[in-house]
C-alpha cells in the first residue's frame, strides 16, 4: 500500500533557513544541510528546499547548498523557488534535486512544464500552486503569494496536470502560517480533480492537523515547517501518532 | 567490488554513486558505455526517459545484453531497470532485451505512483531487511513474459504490479534504493555482497 508521506520544507533565504507568517515576518531557523539531515533521520519522506528570496544573486549559493543538503541525505530532495526555465530546472537536478518544483514562472509561461516533462521525465516536475480565497473561487496567486493572477487554483492544477506536472505542490495562502489546520475544502478541490498526487501545504499547526488532512481529503503528502523548525514535535513523534490513529506512514 | 555506473547523459548520479560508496564498494560512473563490456559489475541508474536513456547504449546493446546473460552481476534502477526490457510504450527504441518483456503505462487513478511503498518478496536481496518499504516514482511498469523473472511485487490502489526482477545475476528494481534511506541502503550492501559472491 502506498503510504502517506510527511515533508519537511526548508524555506531559504540567502543561505539560511526561515520561517514567518503568511510569507513576511522572516525568522533565522539554521542551516539547511544539517536541518535536512535531521529531518531525514528522523524519518522524513522527503525533503522540499525552496529558496524563497530566489534572487539572481544567490543562485549558485543556492545550487551549492542544494549540493550540500543531496549530499546528506537519502531520500528525495524537491527544489524550488526562482525556477524560470527548463534550463534552471536541469541546473537544480544536475545539483542534486530528485524534483524540481516551478511556480510563478509556469504561470506566465506554462511550455516550461511540458519542456520540463519531456526532457527530464514527468516524475520530476512539480507545479506549485499558492491559492486565496476570493470568496467564490481559489485564486492563484504568484511570487511568493503577493501577487493575485486571475488564474483559478482548480482549473490550473488541471491544466498543469495535461501540460505533464507529475505533482501539485499546494499551499494555501490563507492558512499558511496560521497554524490552524490545513486547508481542507482547497486541498479536496484539487486533489479530487486532478489524477497526480498531490501535496498540501500550509497551515499545520498540530500532530491532528496532518490526521486531519490524510482523512478527509485525498492528499497524497503533507508538507509542514514551523512545527518541526520549533521542535513542537519530530517527524517520527507524528508518524507514530497516525501510524496509531490507522494512517498508512512508514 | 567496483561498480561502473552507466552515465547516459541525461541526469545527476551523484546519488547513486554516494550510495555505493558509503554501502562499501567503489563506484567509477562512465559516460564510454564501452566501459560497461569489461565491468565486474554494472548499474544502470534511475534517470531519463526510454529513448533517452537507450540512446548512448544502443551501440553496445548486443554485448551488454550477453555480458549480462553470462552472468556478470548488475543492477537496474527505475527507468534503468525498465531498459533491460524488449521494448516500452513510453518510446520507440528498443531495450537491451536482457528480461522479455514490455514496459506498459501503469493502469491507476492516480499516476504517477509516486512515494514509499512496500515490497513483497522472499528473494535473498532482501536478506535481513525488515522495513521493506522504498521510494517509487514512476509512471510505468515492467510486464516480464517469463513469470520466474519477477521476485517482488507491490500492490497500488488495489493491484499488484512487479517491482523487483532477476535473470542471471541482474537484478532490476522499479523502486530507488539509493532514495530509500536505510532500507535502501542494506539493500544495496545485499547488492553488493550479491556481486562479490558472484563475480
Amino acid at each position: 500500500m502506498l503510504m502517506k508521506r510527511i515533508i519537511p520544507c526548508l524555506d531559504v533565504k540567502n543561505g539560511k533557513v526561515v520561517k514567518g507568517v503568511n510569507f513576511i515576518d522572516l525568522k533565522d531557523m539554521g542551516s539547511p544541510p544539517l536541518l535536512a539531515e535531521e529531518y531525514s533521520d528522523q524519518g522524513a519522506d522527503e525533503i522540499t528546499f525552496l529558496d524563497i528570496a530566489a534572487s539572481l544573486e544567490y543562485r549558485q549559493t543556492t545550487l551549492d547548498l542544494v549540493s550540500e543538503t543531496a549530499r546528506r541525505v537519502f531520500v528525495p530532495l524537491t527544489v524550488g523557488g526562482g525556477i524560470r526555465s527548463a534550463d534552471d530546472m536541469r541546473d537544480a537536478l544536475n545539483a542534486g534535486a530528485d524534483k524540481v518544483s516551478v511556480n510563478s514562472a509556469a504561470i506566465g509561461n506554462p511550455e516550461i512544464i511540458s519542456e520540463s516533462a519531456e526532457r527530464f521525465g514527468r516524475q520530476c516536475v512539480v507545479v506549485a500552486i499558492d491559492a486565496k480565497w476570493t470568496g467564490k473561487h481559489w485564486e492563484v496567486l504568484s511570487h511568493g503569494g503577493t501577487r493575485p493572477t486571475g488564474l483559478e487554483a482548480v482549473g490550473w492544477a488541471k491544466k498543469a496536470e495535461e501540460l505533464g506536472a507529475g505533482e501539485i505542490l499546494l499551499t494555501s495562502v490563507d492558512a499558511d502560517g496560521v497554524k490552524d489546520g490545513f486547508d481542507i475544502p482547497l486541498n479536496n478541490a484539487v486533489a479530487d480533480e486532478v489524477g497526480i498526487p498531490v501535496i498540501a501545504s500550509g497551515g499545520c499547526g498540530k500532530m491532528e492537523d496532518f490526521y486531519e488532512v490524510f482523512t478527509q481529503t485525498d492528499v497524497s503528502a503533507a508538507l509542514a515547517a514551523s512545527v518541526f523548525h520549533y521542535k513542537q514535535f519530530t517527524v517520527g513523534e507524528v508518524k507514530e501518532y497516525l501510524k496509531d490513529k490507522g494512517v498508512p506512514v512508514r | 567490488m567496483r561498480v561502473t555506473i552507466a552515465d547516459y547523459g541525461v541526469g545527476n548520479l551523484h546519488s547513486v554513486k554516494k550510495a555505493f560508496e558509503i554501502s562499501g564498494a567503489k563506484a567509477a560512473v562512465t559516460s564510454d558505455m564501452k566501459e560497461l563490456l569489461g565491468a565486474e559489475c554494472i548499474v544502470f541508474p534511475g534517470v531519463g526517459a526510454f529513448d533517452s536513456t537507450m540512446e548512448r547504449l544502443a551501440p553496445y546493446k548486443e554485448k551488454i545484453k550477453e555480458r549480462l546473460l553470462s552472468g556478470v552481476p548488475a543492477l537496474g534502477i527505475c527507468i534503468g531497470a525498465q531498459i533491460l526490457f524488449d521494448s516500452s510504450e513510453e518510446g520507440v527504441s528498443e531495450g537491451m532485451g536482457a528480461f522479455r518483456g514490455r514496459i506498459v503505462r501503469l493502469s491507476a487513478e492516480r499516476v504517477p505512483h509516486m512515494g514509499w511503498n512496500s515490497v513483497m518478496t522472499s528473494d535473498p536481496l532482501m536478506d535481513g531487511i525488515r522495513e521493506r518499504q522504498f521510494y517509487f516514482a514512476h509512471s510505468y511498469r515492467c510486464s516480464a513474459e517469463d513469470p520466474n523473472d519477477t521476485v517482488g511485487v507491490t500492490e497500488y490502489e488495489g493491484r499488484e504490479f512487479s517491482s523487483l526482477f532477476r535473470t542471471a545475476n541482474t537484478y532490476g528494481t522499479q523502486f530507488h534504493p539509493e532514495k530509500s534511506a536505510v532500507s535502501g541502503l542494506a539493500l544495496i550492501r545485499n547488492f553488493i555482497d550479491f556481486a562479490e559472491d558472484n563475480r
